[in-house]
């Protein structure tokens, strides 16, 4: 099992992984962006620290030089099966591959990216968390990590029909968007659909949802599975080469979105013949277009919340703060907002790890501080249906109260008046 | 009677001056010896060869007078007027003005070499030498009760590195100021003349290689103390201020003095720092501050070309870095060997609660909330000899 | 032949051929592992992101410079002084010049020790820090304690020899920035070059997908 996981691990390791594990000067500054370390003071949260089991192995069987050193007994021991499995909390509990120890590295080691890098190896060996075990199981039965089922998910949609009176395309052949969405969402946060419905009514958009892909969440990169998540991604890019259509939207899901649009490609092994968009993205591009006009703005004192996957590491900075802009008289950004925002603490696995509540949600506690600093916040708007969940949870927890919503409810909600749709 | 003594004065002053000047008799009269020696050694009027006085528009008083075929001023007059400053000489350097000679250095080289080198060694060894025997008699104090096993923060991360920057640099300054002052002495002198020649009979040619060693010893010392000068003062100033706050005197440190700290009469009360504490950190300040200034002035010595200042500056930065030095001594025992449990708190920033409670007692009071008592207020047990 | 000649003689020559070596044969092996081709399609330009990346992280965002401040001060102050110490001071230059004969002006010499000074106190804080702070503690290795060690003791031996008038302190100097020499491509102080790569890689990967490093 030792075996595995360290070939894994030195499989991981290419030319930029080594550069990093090569650069590290042992600093410890990455602890300083850390919110498991700032919420607890234990220097074991430190970002490199999670990365020992990779720097030993590499150190002892790949990195240039080793045939002296180990002439002089200067190489590492040999990862044992005691030392992964006790990093195994540091790697999945600790750590969301938020990607703030990235940015304040003086080195500009990707600590984060490396994580995920570290967690394939435990992956393999299968030294992962129970409650991320369980999303696996599920997975392969329904490729929802909670289980949703097709027929699930046409409860939800029919209900969403009732509720805005549109028909909601489903397995459309030869529609231009694939809309996807997490289990989360549809379960907790329905109205996402029927807010979509609304808004591409509104644009034009052909569209449809598809029983045979809908899921967007991918435990594969959350457990670190190269695997389980190309199979997951070959999933949807199956579908939606069969359905033919043109674009494939990943909804409001923090890894979802990198897991299909930047490491996609890369599991299966081939380019896409359609173009992957977030939802903001899209809606974002649709605002500019003119073909979503902005009606009546939310006047309520609204702040807006960076997943970490949306933003820090998936590119979208200014999307969502325009799409706020329309939708908001009263937006007030967060001191500390944009590429360096706080996590909410609950990505990348955590949130379905049920060992690491406690961790999670003291980490959760350095996000709301942020918050308070604020104050007099009437909701909280987030691109991440994840994200909203830890903040539910975390508000629950430490017996607070605010409001969450999501982005893609909030800019359907100011969409420019229509003359009312009849009634189905 | 007057003139009898002028005369033998005069027959004294003649068999012990330059045999040119003796053919002038009436150079020097009782009154003009008697009143620079009231003056001590400041200038009187010079005679003339003829006994009288000079004239004032021909010769300005102070000045040296011409020497002519049979001599105007005999030799030692000129010298006595160079020596105390009455000749209008200048010396080819600017920065002594008209000061060509100057003989207090003899007072500073006697000061620096009988007394300063003479005893700074024996000094130092000496309090190394109660802190062995302290320790011997008394052993290392340990926490009453043993360990609690929890801590509470005492000194955050900016105290600790503040610290810990001046230590090292504290150290190096010591140590190439030590092979500056007592170099020589101790390798030449000591171990070289002393020990090897004259106790062990060696060949004279070891002093020779001392000699080089010490040489290049001193050489490297002071570039590094030189150098190092200005981080010491940078380190000085940010443990001053960083250190401050707690630092001044309070009601407990009387009590804490009675009590001889802890040593007599049980337990002593204290605040965030204890008397001795605060000594120490007042010693810092002033001795530190001196050492920093003259050092500053030994580093630059052209901002002023009194001589005085220097000689005294040379003296007050060994004496306060001798005095430095001592206590540092006595601070790093106690704060390492001498007492359970103290180290802690500079390395790790965090104490034992029964450490606090026992020798901070106020404070620990004030940061947890929580009253402390004095149910055991016997002297603790130590461990005697042993760590 | 003296031991002031074998130092900065063959031993020296030994020692700069070790370091130039064995650094790339470290760097050229890193780059040698090579990296898959990705296949996402690009938001931006990669190359950009390198450049970006390297020069983005010499400055401390602003979210984290309060909680950072004290290693990008010590961190810089060591870095610059050194890196002003080894290029512009006199007897350096004049080094240099025997076995390159290129050459260029000096600082003044209060200007190197203005320069050493602020490179030892920004070296000996971020040394204390390493073994005061309760992460640095937790990660740092016998690696990093040698490689300051080395390093203050070069920058001490030449500091001690400064009065150029005792070949005996220059040799020591000399001998121990061969030994440092030979430790260094074994060691973290690669990271003076590997620093580039990495960075580069991050930098590249962010740009790629039209973020900000």
């Amino acid at each position: 099992m030792t075996n595995i996981a360290i070939t894994t691990l030195l499989d991981q390791t290419d030319s930029d992984i080594a550069a990093y594990l090569e650069a590290c000067v042992h600093c410890g500054e990455c602890a300083e962006a850390c919110q498991f370390y700032e919420s607890t003071r234990d220097p074991k949260y430190t970002p490199t620290f999670k990365l020992a089991p990779l720097v030993k192995a590499y150190k002892r069987h790949k990195a240039p030089l080793r045939g002296i050193k180990k002439i002089f007994g200067l190489v590492p021991d040999e990862v044992t099966e005691d030392e992964l499995r006790e990093w195994e909390p540091l790697i999945y509990d600790s750590c969301t591959m938020c990607g703030r120890c990235t940015l304040v590295c003086p080195m500009g080691i990707d600590i984060a990216g490396t994580i995920r890098k570290v967690r394939e190896g435990y992956a393999a060996a299968d030294i992962v968390p129970d409650g991320l075990k369980q999303a696996r199981v599920n997975v392969e039965k329904t490729s929802s990590p909670m289980g949703v089922t097709p027929k699930a998910l046409l409860a939800q949609i029919k209900h969403q029909e009732e509720d805005t009176g549109l028909k909601i395309p489903v397995n459309v052949q030869g529609a231009d968007y694939l809309a996807l969405f997490s289990s989360h969402e549809i379960m907790a946060s329905p109205e996402i659909i029927g807010a979509y419905a609304r808004i591409f009514e509104k644009a034009g958009l052909s569209w449809t949802i598809s029983t045979e892909a809908y899921e967007a969440t991918n435990v594969g990169v959350q457990i670190g599975s190269g695997p389980l998540a190309a199979k997951l991604v070959q999933r949807v890019v199956d579908e939606a080469e069969r359905l033919g259509v043109k674009y494939v939207i990943s909804p409001e899901c923090g890894h979802a979105y990198g897991a299909i649009r930047w490491a996609g490609p890369n599991l299966i092994g081939r380019t896409f013949d359609f173009e992957v968009l977030h939802i903001i993205e899209l809606l974002d591009r649709l605002r500019r277009d003119g073909l979503i006009p902005a009606g009546k703005k939310d006047d309520r004192k609204l702040t807006l919340h960076d997943p970490c996957q949306i933003v820090r590491r998936g590119g979208l900075l200014k999307e969502p703060r325009r799409l706020m802009d329309d939708a908001c008289s009263n937006f007030v950004e967060m001191p500390g907002a944009g590429i360096a925002n706080l996590c909410c603490g609950g990505g990348g696995g955590v949130s379905a790890n049920l060992r690491a509540e406690e961790l999670r949600t003291k980490a959760f506690g350095v996000k709301l501080d942020q918050i308070d600093k604020l104050g007099g916040v009437d909701a909280v708007v987030i691109p991440c249906a994840n994200c909203r969940g830890v903040f539910e949870d975390g508000l629950f927890d430490l017996d607070r109260e605010l409001e969450v919503i999501g982005l893609g409810e909030l800019v359907a909600e100011t969409l420019a008046d229509d003359p009312p749709k009849p009634a189905k | 009677m007057r003139h009898i003594l002028s005369l033998l004065a005069i027959c004294l002053i003649v068999a012990t001056s330059d045999p040119a000047s003796a053919q002038d008799p009436g150079m020097q009269t009782r009154e003009s010896i008697m009143e620079r020696q009231r003056g001590l050694g400041l200038s009187g009027d010079y005679t003339l060869p003829s006994g009288q006085p000079p004239a004032p528009e021909t010769v300005q008083p102070g000045s040296v007078p011409q020497l002519g075929t049979r001599g105007y001023a005999s030799d030692s007059d000129i010298w006595r007027a160079l020596r105390d400053g009455s000749a209008n000489a200048t010396p080819s350097s600017s920065t002594a003005a008209s000061q060509l000679m100057q003989v207090i250095g003899d007072d500073w080289r006697m000061i620096r070499h009988d007394y300063l080198i003479k005893y700074a060694g024996w000094v130092l060894l000496g309090v190394i030498l109660l802190i062995a025997l302290f320790y011997l008699i008394r052993g290392r104090i340990m926490i009453r009760g043993g360990r609690a096993g929890n801590t509470i923060p005492r000194f955050s991360m900016s105290h600790r590195i503040a610290h810990w920057f001046l230590a090292s640099t504290f150290i190096l300054m010591a140590l190439s100021g030590l092979i500056i002052l007592l170099g020589r002495p101790v390798l030449v002198k000591g171990l070289g003349e002393w020990l090897m020649v004259g106790q062990l009979g060696m060949d004279a040619s070891v002093v020779t290689t001392l000699k080089s060693v010490n040489g290049v010893l001193n050489n490297a010392a002071l570039q590094g103390h030189n150098l190092f000068g200005p981080v010491f003062i940078l380190s000085l100033l940010i443990v001053i201020i960083r250190f401050m706050k707690g630092n001044f005197f309070q009601k407990a440190d009387f009590g804490w003095i009675l009590k001889g700290g802890g040593l007599i009469g049980g337990h002593a009360s204290s605040n965030h720092y204890n008397f001795g504490e605060k000594t120490w950190y007042w010693v810092v300040v002033l001795v530190g501050l001196m050492i920093s200034v003259t050092g500053l002035f030994l580093l630059f010595p052209w901002l002023s070309d009194n001589l005085r200042f220097h000689q005294a500056a040379t003296i007050l930065h060994a004496v306060g870095a001798l005095g430095m030095i001592c206590f540092a001594m006595g601070h790093a025992y106690v704060g390492s060997v001498g007492m359970e449990g103290s180290l802690d708190s500079m390395l790790r920033g965090e104490v034992d609660v029964n450490w606090a409670k026992e020798h901070h007692d106020l404070w620990y009071e004030e940061v947890t909330g929580e009253k402390v008592t004095h149910d055991h207020d016997e002297i603790p047990e130590t461990a005697k000899g042993t760590a | 032949m003296t031991f002031l000649d074998f130092v900065e003689g063959p031993m020296f020559y030994a020692a700069a051929a070790i370091f130039v070596t064995a650094g790339l044969w470290r760097i050229i092996g890193i780059l040698r592992i090579g990296k898959k081709p990705d296949l996402a399609p690009a938001r931006g330009s990669a190359t950009a992101g390198w450049w970006k990346g390297n020069l983005r992280h010499f400055f401390p965002r602003g979210l984290f410079a309060e909680r950072t401040w004290m290693h990008i001060l010590g961190g810089y102050g060591f870095h610059l002084g050194l890196f002003v110490l080894l290029f512009f001071a006199a007897p350096h230059i004049a080094f240099i010049e025997r076995f390159t004969g290129l050459s260029w002006p000096a600082l003044p010499r209060w200007g190197f020790i203005i320069a050493a000074e602020i490179a030892f106190a920004g070296l000996i804080v971020l040394w204390v820090r390493r073994f005061s702070d309760p992460v640095m503690r937790q990660i740092s290795d016998w690696d990093d304690h040698i490689g300051t060690w080395l390093t203050f003791l070069v920058m001490l031996t030449g500091c001690l020899a400064l009065q150029e008038s005792v070949v005996a302190l220059r040799a020591t100097h000399m001998l121990f920035v061969n030994i440092w020499l030979i430790y260094f491509p074994f060691s973290r102080l690669m990271h003076a070059f590997t620093v580039f790569l990495s960075r580069g890689a991050t930098g590249a990967s962010y740009g790629r997908k039209g973020m900000n490093p």
